[in-house]
């Protein structure tokens, strides 16, 4: 009997090797061998190993809105306004090709709020200033559906916390502005008592959506030189400071968990260089701003968008006048400025509107494209599979970057 | 001795077993379907046959004028001759807004393995009308010159051109 063992002892132990074995294959586990995306290995190595394009082809564009659910981006290209699935190239329009957008925002996951000037609709004769209507934008099968809500918007802005609701600054005088909310296809919800004197030119909310942080020209300025505070609860208006002569605030300021954050500076000089633009802070209090700690005092901005928890900046900008634009992302609590790019060869726009968080701010979308020759190009594809050559979205991913050398 | 012979052919047969089931095992890991060992299509934009080729010289002399001209060499890397070739010029614009998209067509009948033939595209390069949209745009759009050469069956060969004008 011993014997019988003895002699299928190899047969058992192999038997039971194999067993071993066949217990730790796990078929699943080829899906991390799941083909690559087709634009893997197209993208400029400075913009990080995780970017992804967004968007292919001509056009320029602008704008991006990331939708509540993330399942969809919309932007501007060459005024108008389509949307697409981050992972598919199919782009939807949401207006005609000759609509002038400026900005466009999802109110809900069916509809984008746009500003802009629709064909045939510019300034009243008369006015000097460009006022912009205000359309709610709903998907469709193959048509789109826009319908004008507003007149005479200066600028505009989803209600916070995603309400559903739309707040709109509106001229109220020759030197005056007022908000209001309006819900669904336009109705006047609130009416915000008190006036802003001046022009109200954007406008973001406070994390705790109770104000708003305003960027106004004052009367008789051409410049947008005042940050204001307008409390939505009670109404009213108060300053919080006004810029020295020749400055003016770019793009939109962000109230985020540490204070107001802002773009300001001259004017671009001739030559081609790089705008003296800086990054500011200022408490929600009255008084003057200091350059926002973190981000060194050679540091030029351009586009800032808070994060959607508050606590980050994410900014274009530069280490240097001289230096490449990067995308950046400020920790406001520990004031430490991370590169999220280290791109030299690309020319990241800078537009004060073109950079987006998405929704779970675990990532940014920036637009970029690489330097234009000024001879002529070949290329052994069809344009609308050409990356690089043209102004793109691409979405890059912020966690794991890396310390900005300054 | 025998005993030996029966440890022997014991540990063979183990063996063979073993290496059975290993095969039997990767083969039931891997294959899943059929279909998941399908070869990916060529790629649409090598052409497995034809051969796309611009004078960039004269790419350089065009102007956004019209009238303009260009010569482009379509040769056959096959070992069979082809006909029916189909070769496209759409001239338009970086904008995308502006409904400038002009087309021109040409045809070569027969085409000899190993041969070549140049075609001339004359076409129109001139800017549209200026109009309130270019004001979306601040800067200048250059032009696209997207050419095509294809067979009706074989896949197009392809080439991009992007004009600074």
């Amino acid at each position: 009997m011993r014997c019988k063992v003895a002699r299928y002892a190899p047969l058992l132990l192999v038997a039971a090797a194999l067993g071993a074995a066949s217990g730790c294959l796990h078929p699943e586990e080829e899906s991390s061998l799941s083909p690559l995306p087709a634009a893997a290995g197209r993208v400029d190595p400075g913009l990080g190993p995780g970017a992804r394009p967004l968007s292919f082809g001509p056009g320029y564009k602008g704008s991006p809105s990331w939708s509540p659910e993330g399942d969809r981006i919309a932007f501007t290209m060459d005024g108008y306004v389509v949307d697409k699935p981050p992972e598919v190239d199919d782009l939807r329009r949401w207006t005609t090709r000759d609509f002038i957008a400026e900005d466009a925002e999802w109110v809900s996951g069916k509809g984008l709020t746009i500003l802009g000037t629709a064909p045939g609709s510019g300034p009243p004769s008369g006015t000097e200033e460009m006022t912009k209507s205000v359309y709610r934008a709903r998907a469709g099968d193959g048509s789109f559906d826009l319908k004008k809500v507003a007149t005479g918007v200066l600028a505009m802005g989803s209600e916070p916390a995603r309400r559903g609701g739309l707040i709109l600054a509106v001229g109220g005088g020759p030197y005056e502005s007022g908000l209001l909310l309006t819900r669904g296809s336009g109705e006047v919800d609130r009416v915000y008592p008190g006036l802003v004197e001046g022009r109200v030119v954007a406008f973001s909310p406070s994390p705790d959506g109770r104000n708003l942080v305003l960027a106004v020209c004052p009367p008789g300025d051409r410049e947008t030189s005042e940050l204001g505070v307008f409390d939505l609860r009670g109404g009213g208006y108060r300053r919080i400071t006004r810029l020295e002569r020749d400055l003016e605030i770019l793009g939109t300021p962000q109230w985020t968990g540490h204070g107001l954050y802002f773009v300001a500076g001259k004017e671009a000089p001739a030559g081609g260089a790089a705008a003296p633009y800086h990054l500011y802070r200022a408490a929600p209090d009255p008084g003057p701003p200091e350059p926002a700690p973190g981000v060194g005092k050679d540091f030029v901005a351009s586009s800032i968008r808070v994060s959607p928890d508050g606590e980050r900046l994410a900014v274009i900008g530069r280490l240097n006048p001289e230096s490449p634009a990067n995308l950046y992302v400020l920790d406001l609590l520990a004031e430490r400025l991370e590169a999220v790019t280290n791109n030299e060869d690309m020319e990241i726009k800078t537009g004060p509107e073109d950079v987006a968080w998405s929704p779970g701010g675990e990532s940014v979308a920036i637009i970029a494209r690489s330097i234009p020759s000024t001879e002529a190009e070949v290329r052994a594809a069809p344009v609308n599979e050409l990356l690089e050559d043209f102004y793109n979205l691409y979405e890059i991913p912020v966690e794991g970057s890396g310390e900005a050398s300054r | 001795m025998r005993e030996m012979a029966l440890w022997i052919s014991g540990a063979a047969l183990a063996f063979f077993a073993t290496a059975g089931a290993f095969l039997l095992l990767a083969n039931l890991a891997t294959v899943r379907s059929e279909e998941s060992l399908t070869p990916d299509p060529p790629s649409r934009h090598s052409g497995p046959d034809l051969e796309l080729n611009v004078d960039e010289d004269q790419l350089a002399s065009l102007e956004a004028l019209p009238a303009q001209s260009l010569d482009v060499t379509v040769r056959n890397r096959g070992d069979e001759a082809l006909s029916d070739i189909t070769l496209s010029l759409n001239v338009s614009s970086e904008n995308t807004s502006l409904p400038e998209s002009r087309y021109y067509g040409r045809k070569v009948e027969k085409l000899p393995a190993g041969g070549t033939a140049e075609v001339r595209f004359e076409f129109d390069l001139s800017a549209p009308e200026a109009s309130g949209k270019l004001a979306a745009v601040p800067e200048p759009s250059r032009k696209i010159l997207e050419i095509r050469a294809s067979t009706p069956e074989g896949v197009p060969a392809i080439r991009t051109a992007i004009l600074p004008l």
